[in-house]
């Protein structure tokens, strides 16, 4: 399998993932969206390190994957804040900074 | 007798009523009682050191003093001089400011009695701040402190003017006359600019080129004839009439007004440089002469009477200057300052009795206010220039003067005034003192007590001594004096006695009506007319407040209207951008996966 395919793979993935952002209402679809992308990262790193040898790029990948369970927390968190305040999680809703 | 060097004593008559002034405007005012009694000690202490000095000087005549500080230190030079120059002519002035003002202080406790305790501590805060600003002005060594002094004295002409603000024709006096007094205070100003940049000081001995000579001393004249009230620029002093009459009598008439003659006297070696400006001065004097004794006939008010007076006295002494005789002019400064205060502070216990200014009002107040009437007919025939009397003397000497000057069209003029003067003055007494009551308030006039008895009666022995004073003056300024008698004097004096008797044929025995004088009518309503007023107020709402108007409009629309502009675009461009910001967290992903994707671009393509 050329690197190619799985740089094509990845760039499917990650548009998905910014198509699931910017359509989504529903704050945990967005989350699910962002979730995506960054895999889609994960497997340029991952592909990249098989690809050109050593083990670097594994050893990140593995490192963003407990980072983006980081981000999944504080981003779940948010959307519990948002339903708490707003018995809503559509953040079409939440536009009180509109100018 | 303390022995004291002649500068203490001089600091002494300058500073005590400044420090009088500050005292009672920070801490005094609110108890007027205490206020007064500390303005006299202090206007007392001016009087003693004054007098001093006075008979020091006496003794050694040609001494002089000067001692200066450096002001406004400028690197290494000295761009001015701040001090005090003791001279005959100065102590002369000191004298005559603190004497007057001592006896107008004593006499307005009397007068303003009535007046509320705030009211009464306010006035002497103002006189004390008079005293000390004219006695600033007197004691100048250069022209940059009696300008100082200068401004004071036109500050504090306001702030007593304007005495009674609650009066709305007393606050408009007093802004009319500050607005009159600045405007010419512009030529003080640029005299003052033109000679420093000419001869690098302020100096008055200072030997300038014809042409720059001329434009000194006609810059600084325009001053004078704002502060001494010359045709055209007389018009606020008859207004000034509506502050406390002895205002009117230490201010409008003895002293402040003068100091425009002082400023000729002090500066008389420019002056003499300027042989063109001397003339303008004799001429437009003796015009001031006659124009404000024809409108002093027609008053009706016993203050505008001797308003008007004062403009024309003024006159004589401009007049007698601009002949080159500085011993007329300033002797007649020095006669009419004592015979003048004597008539305001006559006509003040006059209104205090009657409680009008109107003539109308008055009539037979020789029956019951004696002392005032004797000391007032004293004031009134030196006035007249009764011989004998200071007037008479002072008067006599412009007169000679300008006809040994061959100066016969001034001459005329003035010879005319005299005859006037008297007839007015003899008018005011008849009205007033003599015939029948007019008002109840005569009927039940009365003399005032000390307070206001006792300057007039000092006041009328000046009036009567100060003449014969002539020749130890003279040895004071530097000039000399012999009394004779020539044929214009004789001449002066026979249309003043003249001018007497027909206003006693006319209000006095009725012998000649004043039917009698219809040829004369339209000279009558064009003094009352008070056109010059009319052609100020012209020239004020046209040109003052059509340049005021021009520049209010360049401000409002030009320059406003270029900050309105950016303020406005701000707005609008703000308007329009707050759209970007809809709170909607898509469209902010959208902005930033678009812009990414452009920074990308660019750095792929770019």
């Amino acid at each position: 399998m050329p690197l190619t395919s799985v740089l094509l793979l990845s760039m499917a993935l990650f548009c998905i993932g910014v198509f699931g952002v910017l359509s989504r209402r529903n704050a945990i679809g967005i989350l699910l969206g962002v979730e995506l992308m960054a895999n889609a990262v994960n497997i340029n790193l991952v592909a990249f390190s098989r690809f050109q040898g050593g083990v670097v790029g594994q050893v990140f990948a593995v490192f963003a994957i407990a980072l983006t369970v980081a981000e999944v927390v504080v981003g779940l968190a948010l959307v519990i804040l948002l339903y708490r305040s707003r018995k809503d999680v559509r953040v079409d809703e939440a536009n009180a900074l509109s100018g | 007798m303390i022995v004291l060097p002649p500068l203490v004593w001089a600091l002494l008559a300058l500073f005590c009523p400044l420090l009088a002034a500050i005292f009672i405007g920070l801490f005094a005012r609110y108890s007027g009682r205490f206020s007064s009694w500390l303005s006299l000690a202090a206007v007392l202490t001016s009087l003693g050191a004054a007098i001093t000095l006075l008979r020091a000087q006496l003794a050694r005549p040609e001494r002089f003093l000067e001692e200066t500080v450096r002001w406004l230190p400028q690197g290494g030079e000295t761009l001015a001089e701040l001090g005090i120059r003791l001279d005959g002519t100065s102590i002369t002035m000191l004298v005559v400011v603190t004497a007057v003002a001592t006896l107008v202080q004593v006499f307005s406790l009397e007068y303003m009695q009535e007046e509320s305790s705030h009211a009464f501590g306010r006035y002497f805060g103002y006189h004390s701040l008079f005293v000390f600003s004219m006695n600033l002005l007197v004691l100048a060594p250069n022209l940059l402190q009696l300008f100082l002094g200068w401004e004071l004295v036109g500050l504090t002409s306001y702030l007593l003017i304007g005495f009674y603000w609650r009066k709305p024709s007393a606050a408009r006096a007093a802004v009319k006359a500050f607005w009159m007094t600045k405007l010419a205070d512009m030529g003080l100003v640029l005299g003052l600019v033109v000679l420093f940049t000419h001869s690098g000081g302020f100096s008055w001995t200072a030997t300038l080129t014809p042409e720059v000579a001329t434009w000194v001393s006609g810059l600084l004249f325009l001053a004078v004839m704002g502060k001494s009230a010359q045709f055209p620029l007389h018009v606020w002093l008859p207004d000034a009439m509506e502050g406390p009459t002895p205002v009117s009598a230490l201010l409008h008439a003895a002293t402040m007004v003068a100091a425009g003659v002082y400023l000729i006297v002090r500066t008389f070696p420019l002056f003499e440089q300027a042989p063109d400006t001397l003339t303008v001065m004799t001429y437009l004097g003796a015009f001031t002469a006659l124009f404000a004794a024809v409108i002093a006939v027609v008053q009706t008010d016993i203050k505008k009477v001797l308003a008007y007076s004062t403009c024309s006295q003024l006159g004589y002494m401009i007049a007698a200057l601009g002949a080159g005789s500085v011993m007329a002019g300033y002797f007649h400064l020095t006669t009419h300052a004592c015979f003048k205060a004597l008539l305001f502070l006559g006509a003040g216990a006059v209104i205090h009795a009657v409680h009008s200014n109107e003539l109308s009002k008055m009539g037979g107040l020789s029956r019951s206010m004696k002392l005032t009437t004797v000391t007032f007919v004293i004031g009134a025939l030196a006035l007249a220039g009764v011989p004998g009397l200071a007037g008479f003397f002072s008067k006599d000497l412009i007169l000679e003067t300008l006809y040994e000057k061959r100066l016969w069209v001034p001459l005329g003029l003035l010879l005319a005034a005299a005859g006037l003067t008297a007839f007015y003055m003899g008018r005011v007494v008849l009205l007033a003192f003599f015939g029948e009551p007019r008002s109840r308030a005569a009927e039940h006039a009365h003399d005032g007590d000390a307070a206001m008895s006792a300057p007039l009666i000092a006041l009328a022995v000046a009036t009567v001594g100060v003449g014969y004073a002539a020749s130890r003056f003279a040895a004071l300024i530097g000039a000399s004096y012999a009394f004779h008698v020539g044929p214009v004097g004789v001449l002066g004096t026979a249309l003043g006695l003249g001018g007497l008797a027909l206003a006693y044929m006319v209000y006095g025995s009725g012998a000649v009506r004043l039917e009698s004088f219809a040829l004369l009518a339209p000279v009558g309503r064009l003094a009352r007319s008070g056109g010059v007023d009319r052609a100020w107020q012209y020239g004020f709402r046209r040109i003052a407040l059509g340049i005021a108007a021009a520049v209010g409009f360049i401000d409002r629309y030009v320059i406003d209207g270029f900050m309105n502009f950016l303020g406005w675009g701000t707005i609008v461009l703000a308007r329009r951008l707050r759209r970007l910001q809809t709170g909607n967290v898509s469209d902010y992903v959208l902005a930033v996966v678009v812009g990414t994707i452009a920074l990308v671009a660019w750095g792929l393509y770019g």
